[in-house]
């Protein structure tokens, strides 16, 4: 089928949520099972967070400079605990491609693939 | 197919309460839901508006009968077209904003719609058993296949618009409590038919024909669910490839437009009674468009025991099998997108919105009827139900030229002879099983639904 033939929409969303990584190795804990709902929080619990914070998000930034340096059309929204970016315009393969080459891996994102017709499709 | 617009779109962020004005799905169920209400509130009000907008164009040998039926009529032709031309401003308003260029593609849609309306009316179509939905599709076909279609008339060819809300005024004629007590039947015998399908497509796909699976299982659900929209719906949830889910797609147009003229031939050759060939066309066909014209091509019974089938027993379980195929997808096939969960919440997000219209329109047609008397309960069904069955065979006339004016043969079938194959060894299973289930074992019940 040729490349101009396609007669649907493909839209990819890329979450980054802020304080989930997806997958958590065995030898890993998430940082807020000793915050949320714990009685006694430790200092140090908040300071894993804080390092596990501005790791995180840096990993986000630079998965977000990435992905816009491939390519200038993305909707990018600011939500309470992730970013999240769509666009219409850009294959989910060449996205996913760019962030493994970078030693980004699908832990780290969580990745949605939508499909409509064209407008007017049957 | 390939229509080319000059206005580049960047893209704008999903979700949130915009949906309700940004999607198709939505505007079809406002739409059907305002003429209903409209025409509940002329008939309270003592108008007769809605009666006498529609425009019914009688059987006729000669044709100077129907020029001057149309003659006559003229003005009330030109309320009609902007009757409908209002609503779907304001919906394409919303949508594309290509008004200007759909008031002309939809002025011509309307014009071809009064001619084929009136071509299909000549005793001599009637004789040779050519319907008015046959026709229509034979016309738009005929033009887009020797014609290049412009892009101003690509804006008015809005074939799932179209049938969405021609569902959605289908919901006024048909009773809720026919809806529910016919649905679980429906869904039943739909389920068996549909996995049935799915399997076959996706082990030939996949064993016989070597596709890669998340392709096979694209190519099975546009057989087996819902057409169309399961293609699309799976194939996003399996991450299939974006030229895997556009071929699916065009299987589907194919195969469904090949279905619109055998299956109304095979069912007058075989003497179905319109009722259970209404399931069968249900169960049978792989949209809802294509399957209307299939039905329509029958009567009246055959587009309820269709509607309930396709839309009750079939469409409004794509959520679920999503949720199933993108389980399957993260779990059992490979692991390269490990991160990304199917989530419950999917279930709604791929619901067909419009069958909420549908089902209001139904629910809000039977509590009228069951708050009235004899006389009452009459004045409903020639003032309300029956002018809105004529809107929505209008809106039926609309869907089958769009498909007609969209469908390239050439382009349809340049699609590689695996995939195919593998969606016609599900056409294989699909067509005989609906025939068994439908016409032989619940051929009976189906025969009582009207």
């Amino acid at each position: 089928m040729r490349q101009d033939n396609e007669i649907c929409i493909q839209r990819i969303r890329f979450f980054f949520h802020f304080f989930e990584k997806g997958n958590w190795l065995p030898s890993e804990k998430p940082p807020l099972d000793d915050i949320i709902k714990v009685k006694k929080v430790s200092s140090k619990a908040v300071r894993n967070l804080n390092k596990f914070l501005t790791s995180r998000l840096e990993r986000i930034a630079t998965m977000m400079e990435l992905l816009t340096e491939a390519h200038d059309d993305w909707a990018i929204t600011g939500k309470k605990d992730y970013i999240l970016m769509e666009t219409e315009t850009y294959d989910f393969n060449d996205s996913i491609k760019i962030l493994q080459e970078q030693g980004f891996d699908a832990s780290e994102f969580n990745l949605k693939v939508e499909y409509t017709r064209k407008w007017g499709i049957l | 197919m390939s229509y080319v617009s000059t206005v580049k779109k960047s893209t704008i962020p999903s979700g949130g309460w915009s949906d309700l004005w940004k999607q198709e799905d939505y505007w079809a169920m406002w739409l059907g839901l305002t003429i209903v209400l409209l025409a509940i509130a002329f008939w309270s009000n003592g108008y007769n508006f809605t009666n006498w907008i529609v425009i019914n164009i009688p059987n006729y040998s000669d044709y100077s009968t129907v020029l001057s039926y149309l003659s006559s009529h003229k003005t009330t032709l030109l309320t009609l077209y902007l009757f409908f031309l209002l609503l779907f401003s304001i919906a394409v308003k919303a949508l594309t904003g290509e008004v200007k260029l759909f008031l002309v593609g939809f002025t011509f849609l309307f014009l071809l719609s009064v001619l084929v309306s009136a071509w299909g009316s000549w005793d001599v179509m009637k004789r040779y058993n050519v319907e008015t939905p046959l026709l229509a599709l034979v016309v738009g076909l005929v033009i887009s296949n020797l014609l290049k279609i412009p892009y101003w008339l690509s804006t008015a060819l809005q074939t799932q618009f179209y049938i969405k809300l021609g569902i959605v005024l289908m919901g006024a004629s048909l009773p809720f409590t026919l809806i529910v007590r016919a649905g679980s039947t429906a869904f039943a015998q739909a389920t068996i038919i549909a996995i049935a399908t799915f399997l076959t497509i996706y082990w030939t796909g996949t064993r016989v024909f070597a596709l890669d699976k998340r392709f096979a299982a694209t190519l099975a659900a546009g057989g087996s669910i819902c057409g169309v929209s399961a293609s699309i719906a799976i194939g996003g949830a399996v991450k299939a490839e974006k030229q895997h889910v556009s071929i699916a797609i065009s299987l589907v147009i194919l195969w469904s437009i090949i279905m619109i003229f055998i299956l109304p031939l095979a069912i007058k050759a075989l003497h179905i009674p319109p009722g259970p060939a209404g399931a069968w066309i249900g169960t049978s066909e792989f949209a809802d468009a294509p399957g209307m014209a299939a039905a329509a091509a029958i009567n009246e019974q055959a587009i309820k025991t269709f509607t309930l089938m396709k839309v009750v027993g079939r469409d409004i379980f794509i959520g679920i099998w999503c949720f199933i195929m993108a389980f399957i997808s993260v779990t059992r096939w490979d692991k390269k997108y490990s991160g990304t969960k199917p989530n419950a919440l999917d279930v709604w997000i791929r619901f067909p919105k419009f069958v909420l219209g549908f089902l209001v329109a139904s629910i809000i047609i039977t509590f009228l009827a069951a708050s009235a008397n004899v006389v009452t309960s009459k004045a409903i069904d020639n003032y309300i139900i029956n002018p809105i069955i004529e809107l929505r065979n209008w809106a039926f006339i609309f869907t089958f030229l769009s498909i007609g004016l969209t469908s390239r043969l050439k382009e349809l079938a340049s699609v590689g002879w695996k995939p195919f194959a593998a969606f016609t060894a599900g056409v294989l299973v699909n067509i005989p099983l609906g025939y068994l289930l439908s016409v032989v074992i619940m051929g009976n019940y189906w025969i009582t639904v009207k």
